[in-house]
């Protein structure tokens, strides 16, 4: 990757947090370069979502501290991170259910300008009208990139579980954030639509969104990701190239195992 | 026969405004709120202490300001808008379904208590009297002509919250409430701002609330709790899930089925010698087993929630080649 590896999308120093009694992240560090697909690896309970929540604003950590393009994002709430350029999805689909597929494309495009509420009475301006416009036009065009166009009018509830994978990403792709963090993505997904979201995977990439993506699916991660940081016990614990952690004796004991070392 | 006519249409106008109210709160925000009978008694409290005289012992009550109707009832729906900023601030915060509704119906009973209990807020128990026919001497009208008019001041009051709600129902600004109600987080993590768009939408629905209660004040003239009782709200959640959750359109529809019929419809019934109190009973009744029925059958009402429909993609048009 020629990305400049001066200022990283995220960087992550001594990142704790604890409930109760139970350090569910302690002392976390990374770096997930920027123009690069990073993938987030570990057992279960490794906190790797609680990781995502603290850096995302959804949690607050105990203390250390998260670098988005060199700004400090911790004690910040979810919205002003997102504002910012870091948009993060769940584990599960998180849909507007009741909304239609193509509302749900375009009202994941935050548009400060235009949610006021006088706006709402007032009306737009020419400007904001052909913004508005603009953003309509743009979110078919997603909605065809995605497969998406015959079910645009359907409310998003009513789709599969697969299909609500790829409204995710249309969001995403309308949100246009500087850096994506995909809580496995690849729940529930067959083998085909994978492929699919591979390939999404890389149109991010290629339209300036950096992404970091948590995955148990391992061929997946080979596949998708340059770079990859595993974490055990709420910590790093190993990072590198995906090949390279093959071998690495720490990553099979806590996660990999005997399944890929046969 | 027309007496009766006037008094259901200004009653049904009035009542369809609190609903569009309501719909902001409930239907888009999703936000089950309780109180928000309260602030329709606020505006009414605060329309009749603005317009009428200063109190004469025994009776106790602020303000007594004469001011002219229009001024009180903008003022009135500020109050509305101050003491829902004030429940909501608190409500809104962190709690969330069955949680806020438990902590609004608190605020609600301790605006009750209040009014009721301090006496020199608004006379306690006496409540407010002595608003008659606002506006009424500016056009020299006697009773039955104003009575004409005030029906004719409601409806048109209830046609302006229509248009602004249908304004808002397709802006973005009510688009982004959609989003609070169908998934918050999902709202946070694409950049809305969840307490401050919630808080927006509560304080919008309270001052609604507020200017309901404020033509409530003129068409009853007088204000006191025992106007404010538990089952108003149930018939108001009632008409905005019969006519359909989120939709201005359905809760225009629900207001009539709820308001007129099914509130009217047990004046026809007989009269049960030895027990005046049985029609009045029976309306509780039909209104709780419409709700019951509808939650079983229909929970998006007759009306759903409209989405925006897009057109099939148009054809290119055949290039002539002339």
């Amino acid at each position: 990757m020629s990305a400049s590896s001066s200022t990283p999308a995220l960087e992550v120093r001594g990142l704790t947090k604890h409930f109760g009694g139970v350090y569910a992240v302690e002392g976390c560090s990374f770096v997930a370069p920027m123009g690069q697909v990073t993938g987030l690896i570990g057992p279960n309970g490794a906190g790797k979502s609680t990781a995502i929540d603290l850096i995302s604003g959804f949690k607050l950590p105990d203390s250390g501290t998260v670098l988005f393009k060199g700004r400090a994002l911790e004690g910040l709430p979810p919205h002003v991170i997102a504002r910012l350029g870091l948009i993060r999805t769940f584990q599960a689909p998180r849909e507007w259910p009741g909304l239609t597929v193509l509302e749900n494309v375009v009202m994941a495009n935050w548009d400060g300008g235009r949610e006021g509420f006088l706006r709402g009475i007032v009306g737009l301006g020419t400007s904001q009208r052909s913004r508005a416009f603009d953003e309509l036009a743009w979110a078919r065009e997603i909605l065809e990139e995605f497969g998406l166009t015959q079910l645009r009018n359907e409310r998003a509830g009513n789709l599969s579980g697969g299909q609500k994978r790829l409204v995710e990403f249309a969001r995403i792709r309308m949100a246009q954030p500087e850096l994506v963090i995909l809580d496995e993505p690849m729940g529930g997904v067959n083998p085909v639509l994978g492929e699919r979201m591979a390939v999404a995977i890389e149109a991010f990439i290629a339209s300036g969104t950096s992404v970091i993506v948590v995955e148990h699916n391992l061929p997946f991660i080979q596949r998708v990701t340059q770079h990859v940081i595993v974490m055990a016990q709420g910590t790093v614990i190993a990072e590198g190239p995906f090949e390279s952690l093959r071998s690495n004796q720490d990553v099979i004991d806590a996660y990999l195992g005997e399944l890929v070392t046969q | 026969m027309s007496a009766y006519i006037v008094s259901i249409l200004t009653e049904g106008a009035i009542f369809g405004i609190m609903a569009l109210g309501l719909n902001v709160i409930w239907g888009w925000s999703g936000d089950f709120d309780l109180a928000y009978y309260g602030y329709i008694a606020v505006g009414a409290y605060m329309t009749l202490v603005l317009t009428i005289g200063p109190p004469t012992a025994p009776a106790h009550y602020i303000l007594g300001l004469q001011l002219p109707y229009p001024a009180a009832v903008v003022l009135a729906v500020i109050s509305s808008m101050a003491v829902g900023l004030v429940v909501g601030l608190i409500a809104l915060r962190h709690l969330r379904g069955i949680y806020f509704s438990i902590v609004t119906l608190g605020a609600v009973y301790v605006m009750y208590v209040f009014a009721g209990q301090y006496v020199p807020l608004f006379d306690g128990y006496n409540g407010l009297s002595g608003l008659f026919d606002p506006m009424g001497d500016w056009f020299g009208l006697d009773y039955l002509s104003y009575q004409w008019f005030l029906m004719g001041l409601c409806l048109v009051m209830f046609g302006l919250v229509l248009l602004f709600m249908w304004r808002l129902s397709g802006s973005r600004f009510g688009m982004a409430l959609r989003t609070l109600r169908e998934d918050e987080r999902a709202a946070a993590a694409f950049g809305r701002d969840i307490y401050r768009l919630k808080l927006k939408g509560y304080v919008l629905g309270a001052g609604v609330g507020g200017f309901a209660g404020a033509l409530f004040a003129a068409y009853l003239s007088a204000f006191n709790p025992s106007a404010w009782s538990p089952i108003e709200i149930i018939v108001l959640y009632a008409a905005v899930l019969v006519g359909g959750r989120g939709n201005i359109w359905g809760v225009v529809l629900g207001v009539f089925i709820m308001g007129i019929v099914v509130q009217e419809s047990t004046r026809f019934l007989p009269e049960v010698p030895g027990h005046p109190q049985i029609v009045l009973a029976l309306r509780g009744v039909i209104i709780g087993l419409v709700l019951v029925l509808f939650l079983r059958f229909r929970p998006q009402g007759l009306l759903p929630e409209r989405r925006f429909v897009d057109p099939a993609p148009k054809l290119e048009p055949a290039t002539r080649t002339a």
